[in-house]
């Protein structure tokens, strides 16, 4: 079992996270919304598999390109 | 007889002598260089230009070039020079198409009378004699200061310069494949070119490489990490596009090529369209959301609006915020630039900005009609993007833009603001600024400009957010772009789903007047 590394492509905030722990995400799923300039940016699971844990939570600060969760492949 | 040859045999022991050098020649770096060269999953130079070019049609340059070896005056065999080059056709137009062998002395550069190619050289000549586009296959890694010891002094820098290179760029399409590890001037070349790509596993690019690194600042960093892929194309935007295998590579200047003309004083090639003009897609009046916060598929909406199958896109890895492709609209080329709402809201940050500015400048200098999707919010705000020049870099894409003469058609889908918004009209042509109705514009966000523009106001409202909220409300309204049309300070609002049918309309007019400004562009002034 791989992990896959969910990241954010913008700086931002956290605003919703969609999905939860033990989740199986499919690619192209939107796992969390991150609020970067006024505007609600969904993170996309750019592949497949189960969500292990999320790295931050709601209303967190993150930069572009930091990994927002892990996911096993 | 003896002596001399019998008269009937002519000039056929010259023919054989012929044969075996050329066999040399194609015999590259011998068997076991060949093989090794195999074992790292890389083509050799001749397997490279025959999956480039169409079969056959190689005729080679250069061939017998390379270091003879002779006992007394026999010949005993010839290490050919590290580079193959000569003219090609792709898609049946002609092209000048060379590369280092990396099969002999790493494709370091040899010394000839005449260069066959790399800086300056035969294939540089061809390219600017007969006006035809460049391919350059790079696997070389530059000088050598061991050139030193064979010449007793050391060379000039620029000796064997960048000039030629420099002004292909202005005259015939230049394209440059990194398919090693190139470093110094071979990597120089790679930038000087108006497209490039580069292989996943086998390719490295970089000013200088791991060893130079160590010495100089005491870094033990991997040439992979130094300059492969994710470096070179995701990150730095150094290198346009990357790809997974060298025929994918061969496959994509294939792509690239047959949206260029040969040269500056030609059209760009036009088809034969098959996807009907008015195609009216019923999924453009939905696509953008009616919430201004939610981001939408831009890559979609361009699928949805060009030719069926004729998108290529330019950097898709690099400076995200912004989409960049070559295009068909009833089988004409033209280049589109859409900001991508799906990052930064689409806003022109420092790496969008360059993008910008490079491909514009290619669609401009090859009589490209260029077509802006517009959803921009303004420059990227922020310590980091100020921090890394957002403001500089973006107002010389404004800078760019402005001096551009191509026609170009500004559609603005959603958001257009300030300075970056400028930036996506034709300001020395007709100016023609088309809208959907999901659009709006001004210096600033509504949403942002308020609490500055209106602090006192807000101030003395016993609910300050509730005030501020008011006056957006108010602003909006007058916002709208209906009423921007009334005054015709745009010149069309469409339904989206027209889009298609409109902008071909237009872009077929402007093929005529295209063709009256054919030719190299001359650029004045400072770029900023």
């Amino acid at each position: 079992m791989a992990n896959v590394e969910a990241k954010s492509e913008v700086s931002g905030s956290v605003w919703q996270i969609l999905a939860k722990v033990g989740q199986r995400i499919e690619p192209g799923d939107t796992i969390m919304i991150i609020e970067s300039m006024k505007m609600e940016i969904p993170v996309i699971a750019e592949q497949g598999g189960t969500i292990e844990k999320f790295l931050v939570d709601e209303k967190a600060a993150i930069a572009e390109g930091q990994t927002v969760a892990i996911l096993s492949a | 007889m003896t002596g001399t040859p019998a008269p009937a045999d002519g000039w056929l022991p010259e023919v054989d002598e012929l044969r075996r050098r050329r066999r040399d020649a194609h015999a590259l770096g011998g068997g076991q260089a060949v093989a090794r060269h195999h074992e790292r999953g890389r083509l050799t130079i001749r397997e490279r230009i025959d999956g480039l070019v169409d079969k056959s049609s190689f005729n080679e340059v250069g061939t017998l070039a390379g270091q003879g070896r002779y006992e007394g005056t026999k010949l005993i065999g010839v290490t050919p020079a590290p580079y193959v080059m000569g003219l090609a056709s792709i898609d049946g137009r002609p092209v000048a198409v060379g590369g280092e062998d990396f099969t002999i002395r790493g494709g370091v550069s040899w010394s000839g009378d005449r260069k066959k190619g790399g800086q300056g050289g035969f294939i540089e000549d061809l390219a600017a004699s007969y006006r035809i586009p460049l391919v350059n296959l790079i696997d070389g890694s530059g000088g050598s200061v061991t050139s030193i010891t064979k010449r007793g002094h050391s060379i000039f820098p620029g000796v064997h310069g960048f000039e030629r290179s420099v002004e292909l760029l202005g005259k015939v399409p230049v394209v440059s494949a990194v398919l090693g590890t190139a470093a110094g001037g071979p990597a120089g070349r790679a930038i000087l070119s108006h497209w490039s790509v580069m292989v996943d596993g086998i390719s490295q690019v970089f000013a200088a490489g791991p060893p130079v690194v160590e010495r100089s600042l005491g870094q033990k960093i991997t040439k992979e990490e130094l300059g492969g892929p994710p470096i070179a194309v995701d990150h730095a935007g150094t290198i346009d596009n990357r790809v997974d295998s060298e025929e994918a590579c061969f496959a994509q200047i294939r792509r690239f090529l047959s949206y260029m003309p040969s040269n500056v004083w030609e059209a760009p090639p036009a088809l034969t369209c098959e996807d009907p003009v008015d195609r009216c897609d019923d999924d453009l009046v939905r696509i953008v959301p009616k919430d201004r916060r939610r981001p939408y598929n831009m890559r979609k909406l361009v699928e949805h609006l060009v030719d069926r199958g004729s998108v290529f896109e330019i950097q898709p890895g690099y400076g995200k915020a912004l989409i960049t492709a070559l295009a068909r609209m009833n089988g004409k080329v033209v280049g589109v630039i859409a900001n991508n709402p799906m990052v930064y809201g689409g806003a022109m940050d420092v790496k969008a900005a360059r993008k910008q500015i490079h491909f514009v400048e290619m669609c401009d200098c090859f009589h490209i009609p260029l077509i802006f999707l517009v959803d921009v919010p303004g420059f990227m705000v922020g310590r980091d993007a100020e921090a890394a020049a957002t403001l500089r870099e973006g107002m010389r894409a404004v800078y760019v833009g402005l001096q551009a003469t191509v026609p170009t058609y500004t559609v603005v889908i959603r958001k257009c603001y300030g300075m970056a918004g400028m930036g996506t009209t034709e300001k020395n042509g007709l100016e023609f600024k088309i809208a959907w109705p999901s659009a709006e514009w001004g210096s600033l966000p509504i949403e942002g400009g308020v609490a500055a523009a209106f602090r006192r106001d807000i101030a003395a409202a016993s609910d300050a957010l509730a005030r501020e909220r008011e006056i957006e409300a108010e602003l909006r309204a007058m916002a709208s772009p209906f009423r921007t049309a009334e005054a015709f300070g745009v010149e069309e609002i469409i339904d989206p789903r027209e889009t298609r049918p409109y902008l071909c309309r237009f872009i077929d007019a402007a093929q005529a007047r295209l063709l009256t400004t054919l030719g190299p562009k001359a650029k004045y002034g400072v770029r900023p």
